[in-house]
């Protein structure tokens, strides 16, 4: 099995890379490109296998690549890699709505940093891909000419470069704190708790994987892209791509030795930011907004998961809060596709309310749903204090916030943003449904059905909704008194600012004119000559 | 004292990697015409089989290897010496070279009812004299030496630059002439006290006698000060972005690529090699601190340029800042030296070859649109989508991203700041990763959109496949494996202490 496995390890990342290959050869392009949904295929194998008999290892020292698949890598590749190969059949089935060559290469690119990073090892390969699942997804979007996209675009590229300097910056340290000389994950991050660089670092990497998981304050780009990005890609992005930040924050926290000050700060992060989301989503009239608005929420309840489990030195929290994502992973996905499916129909069929309803409030934990099993799998890791009070309320506040969403549904209008593929509209229950259904076929990997199903968790399960219903309800009676307030936020403070910072350039310019002049010229090479000198003689 | 150094096994090789380009030059002059480019092209192949011999032989033996000239050793005669280092720098220009060679075939081809052509003869030649130039640069052991190869590395460069006679190249070419004839005379005034002091210029020797006396000082500061001189290090850098930019596509890869390197690597050989000995402090500092403004203010003028041979020239100015990161980062006796010195003559090369690559893609689109202007792109990388992944994996090495020779540079010296708690050179190699990401999308983000494009002329194919390849190599130097940095590690000094924890 264990050969088995590293096979298929290494035939998920091979596969899709090989449709990449192919697009350099004139004559296969547009083959690979309209295939290339089969190609997460091999992954899906591969999590499967490794949900039965894994972990599983694999080296390939020439390519500088080593992966691991694990139990959290495996739950997230495994829902990962559905989604994928579902929105992408939808996405390139159809010859006549399937997304232009340029964008398609960019969705394969990204496809292989997303299912890469949650395998990858090693410091090095894990920048790969996550540079992968970051840079190239500008091309699934950006390239509408309308200047809504372009900013969108420009705005999504410098959170994506930001967050790659953090994490690089973040990696070096890591990476000089093992004695060894070892790059592997497990290996860097045992040697962070004696560190010198500890808390640097552990700062660099929640700011890098902030920018991608939309914490707060780095949450701005998140609602301007996905309001700018056709359905099947919003779909993939929003479901798969955001969750490199969730699987790096789980691989590179150093979980399992109790470090209060840095979990506590994480969590602060975390619940600032689940609130933060839904207080700014409930304003949103754009459902892809809202949506967008509803993902920031739930990467701050995982943040803070994750910030209150390494406060424990909790060593069972990867798998835990990978079974949280990996539940937003198929959630998000699918009502992504809802928008599409309800912008295309001005008829709708009558079962498709509620299924988005269900699907909606599965994010606030409805009982009976994948979200329900989500949040008592995660409960533990809040605990019975204040923190769990935190996570329920933050709980109210996506039901509030996902009725909203419902709420914005039947006025979609068919416009180019939410433009879906036709198999995409006719297939999106299917998708609702698996959502829904799949979380139970994982649970028994991390949680067990009793605890899931306790009166208690039921009761748990409830209330928050009911108090989302509520305001919901206040929401709809106050909504004229409410602040509109632009999506992307704080998002305007950040391009006044750059801006301002641009329009200094000039000073360069002038810098630049002044030392042409040779008398400036001159002083400066002798001003070079003394300093170093000075410099030489100083300490002889 | 050590023994005198005699020729090794395979010290031939190093005078024959000079001979092989000077007999070039010499043999174009007597054939004239159409020879001249055929001799260029000719003895490309046996340059990099000699290159590559002489780095076979390094890599063989573990150490440098050595020829006396006329079989007298220093101080009385002249040593070559060709270490790891230098054999990696003479397969580099033995690669580059020719790329640029064969891409300049259309464009130097003597006309076919002339005889011969004043401008095709200068660039087969001059070619060939960077080549023999660069040779001495990277195995000559004695400071004198390296004078001369200096000064006809200048002299070979310049007429590159204004080959095309246009009025904007003289202007440029006679300011890079001026500088590098300062940059020279500080440089042998260097020499000149040296020689006073030790009575020798050969680089091994002169290390074993170094003591820290004022004329010392005095060289020192003034052979430094002319070298960034010709290395175009910020703030004597006004000279190379009009001289890079107006001169002919595969003169400026060349230029740009290989020409500056000679004499950094020449700051590299006195600083590593004969200085550091001197108990000087603060001299890496300031190389450093000049490197990070020029990382900075290069890669900010890159932003605000309309023109995108401009636009590469000034990030020539920001990657060669990064180089000087080495001082800082790579001397004295500290087990983290390996990662700055790894990392410095990565970057070397990383931005040899996508710095190539970009000059000649920018060439081609030159030829096919007729212009170069950055604003008008629009829709141009779906005309040309070969020039424009050249240009893409260029940029992609330039600003550090995965998988290039650009990230391994990057990574290196960062982790040797990091390791050595030298916080600010990292917050400069970050920082001049973000804004090349800026200036490279500035040249492929309206690219790249769907808007209408006319070409003047379809791309050549042979172009845009040497450009292509080069830019390839400076992504496959990412995956250079330990070996490589295990061969730039012979022949540096201080290693022996160095390489361990």
């Amino acid at each position: 099995m264990t050969a088995l496995g590293s096979f298929l390890l290494a035939a998920s990342l091979a596969v899709p890379a090989a449709f990449f290959a192919a697009c350099f050869f004139p004559r296969r392009r547009d083959a690979a490109l309209a295939w290339q949904w089969v190609a997460p295929v091999p992954a899906l194998l591969a999590a499967l296998a490794a949900l039965a008999a894994g972990p599983f290892d694999l080296e390939a020292p020439a390519l500088k690549l080593s992966l691991r698949l694990d139990l959290p890598a495996a739950l997230l590749l495994l829902v990962s890699a559905l989604l994928w190969i579902a929105a992408g059949a939808g996405a390139f089935v159809d010859r006549a709505e399937r997304p232009e060559r340029r964008a398609a290469v960019s969705w394969l690119l990204t496809m292989i940093g997303s299912l890469g990073v949650f395998v990858a090892d090693d410091l090095v390969s894990f920048y790969l891909f996550y540079a992968l699942v970051s840079i190239p997804a500008y091309g699934m979007f950006a390239f509408d000419p309308s200047p809504e996209t372009q900013r969108a675009g420009r705005i999504y590229l410098a959170f994506a470069l930001l967050g790659e300097a953090f994490l690089l910056f973040a990696f070096a340290m890591l990476a000089v704190g093992e004695p060894h000389g070892s790059l592997r994950i497990p290996d860097v991050v045992a040697a962070l708790r004696g560190s010198p660089w500890r808390d640097a670092a552990l700062a660099l990497l929640v700011a890098g994987f902030g920018a991608k998981m939309g914490l707060v304050p780095l949450n701005g780009w998140m609602p301007l892209s996905y309001v700018a990005t056709p359905v099947p890609a919003a779909a993939v992005l929003g479901g798969a791509g955001v969750k490199a930040g969730v699987i790096g924050l789980i691989r590179f926290l150093p979980l399992g030795i109790p470090l209060a000050g840095s979990g506590e700060a994480l969590a602060f992060i975390g619940f600032a930011t689940a609130f933060y989301g839904v207080v700014v989503g409930v304003t949103q009239q754009n459902a892809k907004a809202v949506l967008a608005y509803s993902s920031v929420s739930q990467m701050g309840v995982i943040a803070a998961a994750l910030g209150m489990a390494l406060a424990a030195g909790d060593p069972d929290a990867p798998a835990l809060v990978a079974f949280y994502a990996a539940n937003h992973v198929l959630v998000k996905g699918a009502l992504f596709l809802a928008i599409g499916a309800f912008a295309a129909r001005s008829a709708r069929p009558a079962a498709w309310t509620p299924l988005a309803v269900a699907l909606a409030l599965s994010l606030a934990g409805l009982p009976f749903t994948g979200g329900a099993l989500a949040k008592a799998v995660t409960k533990p890791l809040f605990g019975y204090g204040f923190a769990a009070v935190l996570a329920s309320a933050s709980s109210a506040g996506s039901a509030m916030l996902m009725l909203h969403f419902v709420s914005r549904l039947p006025s979609l209008r068919r416009s180019d943003a939410t433009a879906s593929p036709e198999p995409l509209v006719r297939f999106w229950p299917a998708a609702a449904a698996g959502a829904l259904v799949v979380p139970y076929v994982l649970l028994p990997f991390v949680g067990s059905f009793e605890d899931a199903f306790a009166l208690s968790k039921l009761w748990d399960g409830l209330w928050p909704i009911a108090v989302g219903a509520l305001l919901v309800v206040w929401l709809a009676r106050a909504a004229h008194r409410l602040p509109r307030i632009p999506a992307g936020d704080t998002i305007v403070f950040g391009e006044k600012a750059f801006n301002r910072t641009m329009s200094s350039g000039s000073l360069f310019d002038r810098i630049d004119a002044a030392f042409g002049r040779w008398p400036a010229a001159g002083l400066a090479l002798l001003a070079i000559v003394l300093a170093l000198a000075y410099a030489t003689a100083g300490a002889g | 004292m050590t023994p005198a150094e005699t020729t090794t096994a395979g010290g031939a090789l190093l005078v024959l990697a000079i001979l092989l380009p000077a007999a070039g030059i010499l043999a174009s002059f007597a054939l004239g015409g159409r020879n001249a480019e055929k001799i260029a092209l000719g003895s490309a192949p046996l340059a990099l089989l000699i290159a590559l011999a002489i780095l076979a032989e390094v890599w063989r033996s573990g150490r440098p290897i050595v020829y006396a000239i006329a079989g007298l050793s220093p101080p009385l005669g002249i040593a070559l010496r060709a270490d790891g280092i230098s054999a990696a720098m003479l397969v580099t220009t033995a690669l580059i070279i020719p790329a640029a060679g064969l891409y300049a075939r259309a464009g130097f081809a003597t006309p076919p009812e002339k005889r011969e052509s004043r401008k095709a003869l200068t660039f087969w030649i001059m070619l060939q004299a960077i080549s023999a130039a660069l040779a001495i640069v990277f195995v000559s052991g004695d400071l004198f030496n390296l004078y001369v190869a200096l000064e006809l590395l200048t002299f070979a460069a310049v007429p590159l630059a204004c080959v095309e006679g246009r009025a904007e190249t003289y202007a440029a070419a006679l300011r890079y002439l001026l500088f590098a004839l300062f940059g020279s005379i500080f440089y042998l005034l260097g020499c000149a006290l040296l020689y006073g002091a030790f009575g020798t210029l050969d680089i091994a020797l002169l290390a074993e006698r170094m003591r820290p006396l004022p004329a010392v000082t005095a060289a020192a500061a003034l052979m430094t000060a002319g070298l960034l001189a010709k290395t175009a290090l910020f703030p004597l850098h006004i000279w190379l972005p009009p001289a890079h930019a107006n001169a002919p596509a595969p003169a400026s890869a060349v230029l740009s690529g290989l020409v500056v390197k000679g004499s950094f690597f020449l700051t590299v050989r006195l600083w590593f090699y004969v200085l550091p000995a001197l108990p000087a402090a603060g001299f890496d500092a300031i190389l450093g601190a000049l490197g990070s403004a020029a990382v900075v203010f290069g890669s900010v003028l890159a932003l605000r340029q309309a023109r995108l041979k401009l636009l590469i020239a000034y990030s020539t100015i920001a990657q060669i800042g990064y180089l000087f990161l080495i001082f800082p980062l790579a001397s004295g006796l500290h087990p983290w030296t390996v990662d700055g010195w790894n990392g410095g003559m990565m970057q070397v090369l990383a931005h040899a070859f996508a710095k190539a690559a970009m000059f000649l893609a920018a060439g081609l689109l030159y030829e096919s649109l007729g212009h170069d202007k950055i604003a008008k792109f629009s829709g141009a990388a779906r005309a040309m989508p070969m020039t424009f992944l050249t240009l893409g994996l260029g940029g992609l090495s330039l600003m550090g991203l995965p998988p290039s020779g650009g990230f391994a540079a990057k990574w290196l010296l960062l982790r040797a700041s990091v390791a050595s708690g030298q916080w600010f050179w990292a917050l400069v190699l970050l920082a001049g990763g973000l804004l090349a990401a800026g200036y490279v999308y500035r040249i492929l983000a309206p690219a790249l959109s769907s808007h209408p494009v006319v070409l003047k002329a379809p791309p050549r194919r042979a172009g845009e496949a040497i450009a292509l390849t080069l830019a390839l190599v400076a992504v496959a130097l990412g995956f250079a494996p330990e070996s490589f940095f295990q061969l730039i590690a012979i022949g540096r000094p201080g290693l022996a202490t160095a390489g361990l924890p």
